[in-house]
């Protein structure tokens, strides 16, 4: 499973840092930067968690 | 689309509700008594439409009156539905003059595309670990307010301690100097204050409005002039520099955005600080059982802080078109005001919402925003400040305690506290 980041319609607004940090990080640059795309079933919740928060609909999960 | 005259005519025959949310009582009285409004408004009627604000800044004629969301899940919902409910028409209840609306409220009120792409731009400075790099400095000021308190024995925790630490804070990060930093900081009330009696005195509302916005604009016009001849590493020096579609920011932008910081940075962080003294001395319990373990509780006791502050009280979106919301059919046009204190104290989300209770978890508060593309920028720094102020404030003026009636301002917008009188045994 890995998660998808649709930079083109990202604000930056960082809910999915607050939610998993070890998984996004806003950069110097003000870009998200996904710091590990792959994830396994019992990170999943949370990563869905970081999806769902995403207010511009950025990150999606590819099965 | 709806035309505009069958939008007037369909919000004229909707029936204002009977509750008052738009009264200068209504908005002159406490945080208790509006509370019992919203209670009534989010058991029976979560989306009611209401007669306009009655203290406008000017006369509008086309201001018939505005949807009240009050639930917490009504507010996230607008929240979220960014595309049918913008901020570009403005954001604060009240009907503004254009001008003022271009001037002051920078990207809080911008639209995507526009705010997408100047949202990052800020971003960079207020991530988590930008925040963390100052934290030092943000340390260091907390001691600095309380190595000048600590002496005096007594206080206006507001003027004396809640509105230095937002105040020196953002004035770094945006690299205001010291010599200009509390009048930067006093005119700033002037944005969200203007309903308040004791803020405005004799002045007309809207030249004084005017004027509070001239100043800050020219102290950023300095800033940019001498940033743009000489980077530095402040926020207003990366904005000089930096690019948005290849075009620089304009001047104009940048102390539009200046404008916001300033404003958003001291009032929220003074409102929470203030509100939290207060809930510490009406609930020694809570106080005590902080303090048991500081270390580890003071972050969800900060969270309870800002919901029980709810710093702001409203904003507002205008309806993009006709739409559905919680039942309601929503005309394009129509103004739609969230209300944080509401939600906040929703007993759907919230067990027992008005105990001051440092242990609440989890802690869903909307003080920050309700999750949409507005969310607070400042929410990490505004933890930050709010912990490491509270970390000097109980460790060396371990008694400290309010002494005396709070005094609270007027307005529709921010939850003013004026004057706190505190008391503590002095240290020198």
């Amino acid at each position: 499973m890995r998660i998808v980041h649709n930079d083109k319609v990202c604000s930056s607004i960082g809910m999915c840092e607050s939610l998993a940090p070890e998984f996004f990080e806003i950069g110097d640059d003000g870009a998200l930067h996904v710091l590990n795309h792959e994830f396994d079933e019992s990170q999943r919740d949370l990563i869905q968690q970081a999806v769902d928060a995403c207010p511009t609909s950025a990150l999606s999960i590819e099965e | 689309m709806t035309s505009d005259t069958a939008a007037a005519e369909r919000r004229r025959a909707r029936p204002y509700d009977d509750a008052d949310l738009s009264s200068l009582a209504f908005w002159s009285s406490t945080a208790a008594e509006r509370e019992k409004t919203f209670a009534a408004l989010r058991a029976e009627r979560p989306v009611s439409w209401h007669r306009p604000v009655e203290m406008q800044m000017f006369e509008d004629p086309n201001d018939q009156g505005f949807w009240a969301v009050t639930t917490h899940a009504g507010l996230v919902e607008v929240t979220k539905r960014n595309e049918d409910f913008l901020s570009g028409q403005g954001i604060v209840f009240e009907s503004l003059p254009q001008e003022l609306l271009d001037t002051a409220q920078g990207f809080i009120a911008m639209d995507p595309p526009r705010h997408t792409k100047v949202r990052r731009l800020l971003t960079a400075a207020f991530t988590p670990r930008q925040i963390r790099r100052i934290t030092e400095q943000i340390h260091e000021n907390a001691k600095r307010i309380v190595d000048d308190l600590a002496p005096k024995g007594e206080a206006d925790f507001v003027t004396e301690c809640a509105s230095l630490m937002p105040m020196h804070n953002i004035c770094d990060m945006m690299g205001v100097p010291d010599s200009v930093r509390l009048e930067v900081a006093n005119e700033s009330r002037y944005a969200g204050g203007w309903n308040d009696p004791e803020l405005m005195g004799d002045d007309p509302v809207l030249p004084r409005l005017f004027q509070a916005m001239m100043y800050l604009h020219e102290v950023c016009g300095e800033m940019i002039t001498a940033r743009r001849a000489e980077p530095t590493d402040d926020l207003i020096s990366g904005l000089v520099h930096a690019e948005v579609d290849g075009e620089k920011l304009s001047d104009e932008e940048i102390k539009s955005f200046f404008g916001l910081l300033t404003v958003a940075g001291n009032d929220t962080t003074r409102q929470s600080t203030s509100h939290a003294m207060q809930g510490l001395s009406e609930f020694p319990d809570q106080r005590a059982w902080l303090m048991a373990d500081f270390e580890n509780r003071i972050k969800g006791a900060v969270e309870e802080f800002v919901r029980w502050a709810s710093p702001i009280m409203t904003f507002r979106r205008t309806a993009a078109r006709d739409c559905e919301l919680q039942g309601q059919s929503i005309t394009e046009g129509d103004k739609v005001i969230l209300f944080y204190q509401s939600a906040n104290w929703d007993e759907k989300v919230f067990d027992n919402p008005s105990r001051f209770d440092l242990g609440r978890d989890p802690n869903p508060h909307v003080s920050f925003g309700g999750g949409g593309i507005h969310h607070c920028l400042g929410n990490q720094l505004a933890r930050q400040q709010i912990a490491a102020i509270f970390n000097e404030l109980l460790h060396r003026l371990p008694d400290i305690e309010v002494s005396g009636e709070p005094v609270y301002g007027v307005s529709t917008f921010f939850h003013t506290v004026n004057h706190l009188p505190v008391q503590y045994t002095p240290v020198t």
